[in-house]
């Protein structure tokens, strides 16, 4: 039977406009956006935020315009509400986020109840492919960002590299395999609360660690690879994720120790001497002017200088499957003025499904 | 064209670039810095040359607090009441 290929048109279409992301959109009609706007229980009218660096107007309707478009489904827009309005918040910096020639893209958190009633996976794979809410969140936030902030590659988001996150990037905390609070817990939020938090974040860079059983033998590992984010010599160092998997956060709840401990002691391990960390030394990059300027001899100092700012600055949460000894750090993107995690809490209406 | 709703926002105005005067003697020329590395030798260099090569009416140096954030409102402000072109350097 032959009938007219009235998709295959639409999908053509929406390339010639120029308004996807090189993969094929859902055509956004008006019944299909008209039901994303009616589960996210608020006016198609209402302004969420402006999305920068061209401070497009993200009403509720635009923002589900993108979200038909990346393929969610309807009772996901809450989230991707959440997440656009985390975002646009002045403390992320979306405008450099998005137009740097650095590589960042937003990495969407889901802590909540809402990860089991969404189906947004935290276990196996979590980084990967095959989960409609984590392929279709993250990828409405990468829409927004283009259609409405107008982050169009090569035009205003000038990244060298990019990674492939900016296609989509969305997780869900492991919460049920973790031995501490939640990543939203830890920031104030209550157990029972949906909350999204966007870090600007690098690819993941995986840890093998099979043979560690104790905290005093996984740290240095986990240690070694956060030593290299962004440059070796790179320090005073923001918002950054490490992605314990379950296995490797089962090591130190067993041993007792808090993710208290386990930041103080990385920070701690993560310091060099200004005398090491000199520019010029062993590759281009080091200590800015304005730094050495402080001390008087950079070449003899032993004043030890952190890879990260704080502490605090190190945020832990557990994602991934049960089985694996194997960890993840993902880079923030934070230059001393930069980008910063943001939480949101996710407004749902109640859903029938 | 189609039914199809638009993910853009057609209300945002499209930018144009300044344009370019012919000539930058009489000018006031603001050279600003993003804070990026290298970014004065860059400007220092230009700076000379503006000052060998034009009959610039001033030639002003400013500063962003950091590359990764735009311009502060002040900072814009002051720029756009008192010159007349400006460069802004990357570098790195």
């Amino acid at each position: 039977m032959s009938v007219p290929d009235v998709d295959a048109d639409a999908i053509e279409e929406l390339y010639a406009r120029g308004v996807t992301d090189g993969l094929p959109v859902v055509p956004p009609t008006r019944a299909r956006v008209d039901r994303a706007i009616a589960a996210s229980g608020r006016p198609g009218d209402e302004l969420v935020a402006l999305v920068p660096p061209n401070y497009g107007r993200a009403t509720v309707e635009k923002i589900a315009i993108n979200a038909v478009m990346a393929g969610c489904r309807p009772e996901y827009l809450p989230v991707v509400i959440a997440a656009i309005d985390a975002a646009c918040d002045e403390a992320f910096d979306l405008h450099g986020v998005s137009a740097t020639t650095n590589a960042p893209s937003p990495l969407v958190i889901v802590n909540g109840p809402i990860r089991a009633q969404l189906e947004i996976n935290s276990g196996a794979g979590v980084f990967g492919p095959g989960w409609r809410a984590n392929a279709t969140i993250g990828r409405a936030v990468r829409l927004i960002c283009v259609n409405l902030g107008g982050a169009r590659p090569g035009v205003v988001s000038m990244s060298t590299l990019a990674h492939p996150g900016r296609y989509t990037y969305c997780i869900g905390e492991h919460e049920e395999a973790s031995p501490w609070d939640s990543l939203a817990v830890e920031h104030g939020f209550a157990p029972d609360q949906s909350v999204v938090a966007v870090l600007a974040a690098d690819a993941p860079l995986g840890v093998y660690a099979h043979n560690s059983r104790t905290p005093e033998h996984l740290l240095p590992t986990l240690a070694a690879s956060m030593a290299v984010v962004s440059h070796h010599r790179m320090t005073h160092w923001g918002d950054t994720l490490l992605v314990l998997s379950p296995e490797h956060a089962k090591v130190f709840g067993d041993a007792g120790w808090k993710k208290a401990d386990v930041r103080r002691w990385l920070h701690e391990r993560l310091r060099w001497p200004v005398c090491a960390l000199r520019p010029g030394l062993d590759g281009g990059e080091g200590l800015p002017e304005h730094v050495l300027a402080k001390f008087g001899d950079p070449s003899s100092d032993t004043t030890l200088i952190p890879k990260f700012r704080t502490p605090d600055n190190i945020k832990l949460l557990v994602a991934g499957g049960l089985a694996g000894r194997f960890s993840a750090i993902v880079p923030g993107w934070t230059f001393s003025k930069g980008s910063s995690l943001v939480f949101r809490p996710i407004h749902a209406p109640v859903h029938s499904r | 064209m189609s039914d199809y709703l638009d993910p853009t926002d057609s209300v945002a105005v499209p930018r144009k670039t300044a344009r370019r005067p012919m000539s930058l003697d009489g000018k006031v020329v603001t050279l600003l810095d993003i804070s990026k590395a290298k970014g004065n030798h860059l400007l220092d260099r230009i700076e000379e040359l503006l000052r060998e090569r034009t009959k610039a009416k001033a030639i002003v140096r400013k500063k962003k607090p950091t590359f990764a954030r735009p311009a502060p409102d002040g900072l814009r402000q002051e720029i756009v009441g008192a010159t007349d072109v400006l460069v802004e350097a990357l570098a790195d």
